[in-house]
């Protein structure tokens, strides 16, 4: 709620202070007046206390739809509780520098960064947004918990989230790399996370030559988006992989950058820019730019889509519906795909439910990450398809460990450009 | 941590445990593993509800009850054995569904094992024929309603705390919705149900739209606040979801003249589903924008189902309220009311500023309505500290009525926040009970109101705490409320 918005919804509260007898009135003046020295931190801090009290206050009008509270049923995952342990933790009311509050800390990171929470939230604010300015205080503090700390350590040595440079796999998976010769039409910018899938690139790259386009993937020089150092917060490593990513991507003379990944799209837009590195060009996901090929005339549906890829469901990134605003490009595609039996979700688009693969929660608890993605599953296979699509390599990634082992061969988790691949 | 960085609210009488390891893995035997916390973060998680009182409470460190166990078994079984070791080992059990109550019913203010109930989620079988759905209790209200929404039902039970409550919670502590008038609250709503009583019986009451089979024993358990037993399934009615919804508001001179005109429209037989009475200070409140609702009392109501019958309810509703001096306010006030209803930030804005805000329902017949309603006010306004009393009225019968106050308002002098909030409600309480009206309309009895059971129910009260101690001889199902004056009568 804007200042604007909120003094007029309150003007009804002036005149009865001024009806009210003297002693009253002087409490609530001077409640007014004391309420940074009551509630707000001494000193300097980075978290947005005046919002973490808010959502703390607030009677949880989200809880219903936040994917960690219903995977775990535990009150302690609730929105508002997480934004309490925030404010105690910024108030120093629970003492995040004791070793016995290590829970408290971890309860920062248990978040998905699905912003569902947003949808429903009287004051219009994620609770993840506000997560991240005490995760900012704590890193201050250098109560940074291990498993992110471990997150960091890899982007530094490896340049990706992996253990390895998995860029550097291409030529194993049969990757096929383009070098820029700095005159391109397009960047392709391939997401450190959809390396784990290799046939989704693979399917990526023949739709962008089939439709005659001039672009590069640059794979020998590729970093990761720095999205996870955003995530944690750690902003020293999130700048210089926003540098590193600004260089490359310019260095290709692209005018329009395209990703598979729809958290690197958040972080070069965004998130760069919010950290003061802005890359003046256009950046869109994939499937926005398929959606443009498409009606463009320039990819054409020439084949018919074999009969066990016919019965599917739409899985929508929650990034791409919540945060890009856009749950049509993926159903303008898929309905223009001759044959598609289409059935929806119960929760789709901007409501979509996370696969739990997003933000911080699988470092900080991976059993609550999977239970979050068999709730997601679940929801999928009522719609009575087997084929599940989306469009981001983490929901492909965190939806594979909500399917059971023996169902393993029943249920297929698909991109979007797999599909669409068997139809040019 | 031993949690001695808050202060504890309610802090008297706490059962002791002796072996606290023991009743773990005895806890862990019946739950599994998983299923059971002693962890700090998850104590404090379920150490308030949403009483408002408890928002003040929150922002300065304060916890309102410690629990010592918490729990959240997936079988009816299990709860039955989680009761069976309480009664044998004396400790007090907690049972927990959102935490949204307002009155303090889910506060473990001796301690004790919660049953947190969110594992009770499923919903497992909608029958259209009978139009019933059948539900375990620990689900969330929106996540039912909208699962029915999607099939073409409703149950027609919206509670403002609908995204924020389950339905056992509705069930225990008698809720009503803001679509009551027509749909009914949640007593009409409840065909059987299953309960697991408070030594771990297990019992059951068939669903039936109607028996003549002795007394309702069930409706024992529709407002008993989980105290005389926790409530695990229930069968509810549903409807198709309506064809067709009417938007109506008009303004009136006075209070009086809306009461004049809704008791009218009840008389006939026309129930619209939502009708809600704002008084002048809420009208300048929520619709400062319109011009014709100045120092004017605003009704917005909502006809809703078949196509016919609300034009029907429509046509009387509009000649009523204009036979009762009603001016015609269009659609806006109520399509303003229905992308609002939701938003609730006075919670969170209030306790910045140490305001000690709430809401206290009440009810009453239609001959002492307004007397009522002047009373509160009048007393209320004599109490130093208070900033705003002020009133809406939106559950109707053909009878009576179901008023709403809100008031806020600041200590002064040596009072803490709690014992100024206790004036208060002892105020409005008082002032309702002399008028001749019933202390709760939709809230239940919880923490805040148990000690005026006595004024309430009269010589009927020795009868209820006679069932209670027939039901649970050892008291270990949700005590310290409803039967026990934990305020210690605050300051009447």
């Amino acid at each position: 709620m804007g200042v604007e918005e909120t003094l007029k919804k309150y003007s009804w509260i002036l005149p009865l202070i001024q009806k009210a007898d003297r002693a009253t009135r002087a409490v609530i003046m001077k409640n007014f007046r004391q309420k940074k020295t009551n509630f707000f931190p001494e000193g300097e801090f980075n978290a947005d206390v005046e919002n973490l009290i808010n959502c703390m206050l607030c009677p949880n009008m989200c809880r219903f739809d936040c994917g960690t509270l219903v995977a775990s049923q535990n009150e302690s995952m609730s929105p508002a509780y997480k934004a309490r342990i925030g404010y105690y933790l910024t108030m120093g009311i629970i003492d995040p520098a004791d070793s016995a509050n290590k829970e408290f800390i971890n309860l920062m990171y248990k978040c998905t960064n699905e912003e569902n929470c947003k949808i429903w939230c009287p004051f219009d604010f994620s609770v993840v947004s506000l997560l991240e300015t005490v995760r900012d205080d704590l890193n201050d503090e250098g109560l940074m918990p291990d498993y992110c700390k471990q997150q960091i350590s890899k982007l530094n040595k490896t340049n990706t989230i992996e253990d390895y440079n998995i860029f550097e796999t291409y030529k194993e998976k049969g990757i096929e790399n383009i070098e820029s010769d700095g005159n391109d039409d397009v960047f392709y910018y391939i997401g450190c996370q959809s390396m784990k899938f290799p046939e989704v690139v693979k399917a990526n790259i023949e739709i962008l030559k089939k439709a005659g386009i001039k672009f590069s993937t640059n794979l020998d020089k590729k970093v990761c988006c720095g999205g996870p150092a955003f995530n944690i917060r750690e902003m020293e490593t999130a700048k210089k992989f926003a540098r590193k990513n600004k260089e490359l991507i310019e260095s290709t003379g692209a005018k329009i950058i395209i990703s598979d990944c729809p958290g690197c799209i958040l972080t070069l837009t965004e998130r760069y820019e919010k950290a003061g590195i802005k890359i003046e060009k256009e950046i869109v996901h994939i499937v926005q730019y398929f959606r443009k090929l498409i009606d463009e005339g320039k990819l054409r549906f020439e084949k018919s889509i074999p009969e066990e890829f016919r019965k599917i469901t739409i899985h929508d990134p929650c990034l791409i519906a919540r945060n890009l605003k856009d749950t049509e490009s993926i159903r303008m595609i898929l309905n223009k795909i001759p044959d598609l039996e289409i059935i929806e979700p119960m929760y789709n688009k901007e409501y979509v439910h996370c696969c739990g693969w997003s933000g911080t929660a699988h470092w900080a608890d991976k059993d609550l990450a999977i239970r979050e993605a068999q709730n997601r599953i679940n929801e999928l296979k009522e719609t009575g398809a087997n084929i599940f699509i989306s469009a981001c390599p983490l929901c492909e990634l965190g939806l594979a460990y909500g399917i059971d082992e023996t169902e393993k061969e029943k249920y297929n988790i698909l991109d979007i450009s797999e599909l669409l691949i068997k139809a040019l | 941590m031993d949690f001695k960085e808050f202060e504890l609210i309610y802090k008297d009488n706490r059962c002791e445990i002796k072996d606290k390891q023991k009743i773990e893995s005895k806890l862990k035997e019946i739950v599994g593993e998983n299923n059971i916390s002693t962890n700090d973060v998850d104590i404090l998680a379920y150490s308030k509800d949403s009483t408002l009182i408890g928002m003040n409470w929150t922002i300065q460190g304060k916890i309102a009850g410690l629990p010592d166990f918490i729990t959240w078994p997936e079988t009816v079984e299990q709860i039955s054995e989680i009761l069976k070791l309480a009664n044998k080992e004396k400790i007090p059990i907690i049972p927990f569904g959102e935490g949204s109550g307002v009155v303090g019913g889910a506060i473990a203010i001796y301690g004790g094992i919660i049953i947190d109930m969110k594992k009770f989620n499923k919903i497992l079988k909608i029958n259209d024929k009978n139009l019933t759905v059948t539900a375990q209790t620990g689900i969330n209200g929106m996540n039912l309603e909208r699962i029915l929404n999607s099939k073409g039902y409703t149950t027609g039970h919206i509670p403002q705390s609908l995204y924020i409550s389950s339905l056992g919670g509705w069930i225990a502590h008698r809720a009503a919705g803001q679509f009551s008038t027509k749909y009914g609250k949640i007593e009409d709503i409840v065909l059987g149900m299953e309960v697991v009583l408070p030594q771990g019986e297990i019992i059951n009451f068939k669903t039936i739209a109607r028996a003549s089979t002795g007394p309702q024993l069930d409706k024992l358990f529709i407002g008993g606040e989980g105290t005389l037993g926790i409530v695990t399934k229930a069968t509810l009615k549903i409807w198709p979801y309506p064809a067709k919804r009417t938007l109506i508001s008009y303004v009136f001179p006075s209070i009086e003249d809306s009461f004049e005109a809704i008791r009218q429209i009840l008389r006939e037989q026309i129930y619209p589903a939502v009708v809600r009475i704002y008084d002048q200070f809420e009208t300048m409140r929520h619709f400062p924008d319109i011009d014709k609702a100045k120092d004017k009392v605003m009704v917005v109501f909502i006809c809703e189902g078949n196509s016919k019958l609300v034009d029907l309810e429509e046509s009387i509703t509009r000649e009523k309220s204009e036979k009762n001096s009603g001016v015609d306010c269009g659609e806006h006030p109520v399509e303003h009311w229905l992308e609002s209803r939701f938003r609730i930030t006075e919670t969170s804005s209030m306790p910045p500023y140490k305001i000690v805000f709430d809401t206290i329902e009440v009810a009453s017949l239609w001959e002492n309505a307004s007397d009522i309603y002047h009373s509160v006010l009048k007393s209320m306004k004599q109490l130093q500290g208070v900033i705003m009393i002020t009133a809406h009225v939106s559950h109707f019968y053909p009878n009576g009525v179901g008023i709403y106050f809100s008031f806020g308002g600041v200590p002064t002098k040596e009072q803490s926040d709690l014992e100024f909030y206790q004036k208060c409600w002892n105020t409005v309480v008082k002032a309702v009970l002399d008028a001749g009206g019933s202390i709760a309309h939709h809230h239940g009895i919880g923490i805040n109101r148990a000690h005026w059971m006595e004024s309430e129910w009269g010589t009927s009260m020795n009868t209820l705490k006679e069932i209670k101690k027939l039901l649970d001889p050892n008291d270990i199902l949700n005590p310290g409320k409803v039967y026990v004056d934990t305020w210690k009568g605050g300051e009447k």
